[in-house]
């Protein structure tokens, strides 16, 4: 071989080593995880519990809980965050797979995703820690917010009755008012509309002033349907909007026509503000809080980004209109987030033991100053800014598909809320709208009748 | 006389168009980054109000602030660590394959060459849950050789098919002289293609550099700890569930791209003088 050659294999093994050592050396510094709970490595400074969360705003109050609680009990929990919310999707799926999820986690999914992991055995029941010592845990959540995280008996989805998280926070949607516009339009800024009537003649004045009225994000499907469930928990009760769900009561119905013509009239009379079909959420927040709007239908969170936004903002919160006097006005609401517990945890009892400090007074309290979400913990809401204070009231109010024994097929539920975008703009009538869902429907059931002939 | 005339108007008015809309579209592609620049000079409040593109207070702390509340020193390091590694890995691995796939003859070339390409159809993400079991059979989970390996492999598609269609380009009778040079395969590699295959090489280094620099979903995926994160996971901190915080993370990015430019500049001199040669060698 002669020495060019020997010089030009020199060179493309030093090459070759560089990658590998670079590699190499990058995969053994890597390696000192703590974040396997189920774990084949030996952390650096071991964890009693590990917790995988997606909360980036809430993670600096997490970590300051952490140092409290290893303080207190000399437990280290180590707070990990994936976010966004998909991409910690996705590893907490990937982790499922492999049976190495930590000791405590969130699922960022449908109640039919949730039911999956508590059926493939990944997530604990709580019931006899929170029914333990005459339920003194238990009794300590908002029930709303409880209820999210259980399934009774004879649920839709065959899982074990029993109580399968702990709600950390809660919250509830409901309608944000500029105290300042109220009053540049001639309403008294401490009189927010009680009514659907006072609400459309709210609207009107605003219009009057040259005021935009109401925003929100109704470019998302959800948030549109969560004032159209609003309405119809007002106006026909648990008992029928059950019975809708179950198929019992068409969508033709007169009330439920009566829910989606709510909608066109508060068009009509100038209520929505220009582009509300259209609106991001984002956009309708900050259009709110720059004072471009006297009005928003928002969640508890806004709270703390209007306090990010402009500090100054002079704002006061109102429950959804009453439609009716037959039942209760109802706010969409429940749990904000909430953590489970890994069944295959070796730490399983740690992490009880820590969920249940963490769900005490002045743990909730400092959560609640810190991140301006509303505490799962009632006791701990007497004590907060009065903003928050007006959300915590309405919790008796809170509403939530899911607390329902059935639920709604997810074709009707994105044709109601499509429906509702093209009624206010004026495409679609409400009989056209009932008649799809209608349609719909029954569509939906035969399929899954067929679907359940097939399985038997 | 009169004709010349006009034909100079003619170019004239031309050029004029032509610069017209070349401005427009550089300040199109421009605008995004002083507004991000303006913005990162800006404060939470301000961000919703002043919508100038250069604030009249600005705020250069953000920048300062943005680097320790969001852990640059260690995220900005590994992310130059990662992307060196993914590219140099990516260019040795590819450009040897191409090199195979245009030069060598083996059984079943062309299927596994077909296969190679099939793989760009599949998007990294698609991949999770099966990558994550991988990685955790094979013990690479939260280590930085389980973030680069699968990088590498994911860039492989593409810059074996763009380097192994460079490659079909270089003439017969170069090799050939090469090799009565006394060059054998790896010689006529090393010697003879790659530097001719620089301004390929360029596009691959530019295109995988972005991917790797910019890489968060498969991070969040492979690493638990936070000292192994890449530069992305500490922009995470300026955006809450529901609030963000625009001018911090304005100034993150800012200072984010600031190398990703430098390496698109660097890169672009070599594609320019890359095809330049080429057009002279014709």
């Amino acid at each position: 071989m002669s020495g060019k050659a020997v010089r030009q294999y020199a060179r493309m093994s030093c090459a070759g080593i560089l990658l590998a050592m670079l590699c190499g050396i990058g995969g053994c510094s890597g390696s000192g995880s703590g974040t396997q709970p189920s774990g084949k490595k030996e952390p650096a400074k071991k964890a009693d519990v590990v917790v995988w969360h997606w909360m980036s705003d809430r993670d600096a109050v997490f970590q300051e809980l952490a140092k409290q609680y290893e303080g207190q009990t000399g437990q280290v929990v180590d707070f990990q965050l994936f976010a966004p919310s998909e991409a910690y999707s996705n590893k907490v799926r990937a982790s499922a797979q492999t049976k190495t999820l930590p000791d405590i986690f969130g699922i960022l999914a449908e109640t039919r995703d949730f039911a999956s992991f508590i059926k493939a055995g990944f997530v604990e029941n709580l019931t006899p820690a929170m029914e333990a010592d005459n339920s003194q845990w238990k009794k300590a959540f908002f029930e709303k917010a409880l209820a999210m995280e259980t399934f009774v008996e004879g649920n839709q989805f065959n899982v074990n009755p029993g109580i399968y998280g702990v709600p950390i926070d809660v919250m509830n949607i409901q309608f944000f008012y500029n105290k300042d516009l109220f009053a540049q339009a001639g309403l008294d800024p401490e009189k927010p509309p009680l009514t659907f009537e006072e609400f459309i003649a709210v609207g009107k004045k605003l219009k009057a002033a040259n005021i935009q009225g109401l925003v929100s994000g109704w470019s998302e499907i959800w948030m549109i349907n969560c004032l159209a469930d609003n309405f119809a928990w007002n106006l026909m009760g648990r008992d029928k909007i059950t019975a809708t769900l179950k198929g019992d009561v068409p969508y033709s119905d007169p009330d439920w026509i009566r829910v989606f013509s709510l909608f066109k009239e508060m068009q009509d009379a100038g209520v929505l503000a220009t582009g509300m079909i259209t609106m991001v959420n984002k956009h309708a927040e900050q259009t709110f809080a720059n004072g471009k709007a006297a009005i928003a239908f928002n969640g508890t969170w806004g709270v703390n980004v209007y306090r990010g936004m402009n500090p100054k903002l002079n704002y006061g919160v109102f429950l959804p209109p009453k439609i009716s006097d037959k039942y209760p006005v109802a706010v969409w609401g429940g749990a904000g987030s909430s953590f489970k517990i890994n069944a295959l945890s070796a730490q399983k009892e740690k992490a009880l033991q820590f969920l249940r400090w963490m769900t005490e007074v002045p743990q909730q309290k400092l959560l609640a100053d810190k991140t301006m979400n509303l505490p799962s913990n009632k006791e701990s809401a007497a004590d907060i800014i009065p903003a928050l204070k007006q959300f915590s009231a309405a919790m008796e109010y809170a509403v939530h598909p899911s607390q329902l024994p059935y639920s709604e097929f997810p074709r009707v539920v994105e044709a109601m809320g499509k429906g509702i975008q093209l009624i206010i703009i004026g495409s679609k009538t409400t009989q056209e709208l009932a008649a799809e869902l209608v349609a719909l429907k029954q569509e939906e059931m035969k399929r899954l009748e067929a679907k359940k002939a097939a399985g038997k | 006389m009169r004709s010349q005339m006009f034909y100079r108007v003619k170019r004239g008015a031309f050029l004029i168009l032509a610069y017209t809309v070349l401005l427009a579209v550089a300040a199109a592609c421009l605008f995004p980054l002083l507004w991000m620049f303006g913005s990162a000079l800006k404060t939470q409040e301000t961000i919703f109000s002043d919508f100038s593109l250069f604030p009249q207070q600005p705020h250069w702390e953000n920048f300062v602030v943005a680097w320790t509340q969001a852990n640059f020193n260690t995220y900005f390091w590994n992310s130059v660590f990662y992307t060196v590694a993914v590219v140099l890995g990516l260019v040795l691995f590819s450009s040897m394959a191409a090199f195979a796939f245009s030069r060598l003859d083996f059984p079943f070339k062309n299927a596994l060459f077909l296969l190679f390409v099939c793989m760009m159809m599949i998007p990294l993400p698609g991949q999770f849950v099966a990558l994550y079991v991988l990685l955790t059979n094979l013990n690479l989970v939260n280590t930085r050789l389980g973030y680069i390996l699968p990088q590498i492999d994911a860039g492989q598609a593409l810059a074996i098919f763009l380097l192994k269609t460079f490659f079909d380009k270089i003439p017969k009778d170069l090799e050939d002289s090469a090799r009565i040079d006394g060059c054998n395969k790896l010689g006529i590699y090393r010697h003879l293609a790659l530097p001719l295959a620089k301004p390929a090489i360029a596009v691959v280094v530019i295109f995988n550099c972005l991917a790797v620099w910019n890489e968060y979903l498969l991070a969040m995926l492979i690493f638990s700890e936070k000292k192994l994160m890449p530069l992305p996971r500490g922009l995470m901190v300026f955006q809450g569930t529901h609030l963000t915080e625009y001018a911090l993370l304005m100034a993150g990015v800012s200072i984010t791209v600031i190398p990703i430019i430098v390496v698109y500049l660097v890169m672009q001199k070599y594609i320019i003088s890359g095809i330049t040669a080429g057009a002279v060698k014709g």
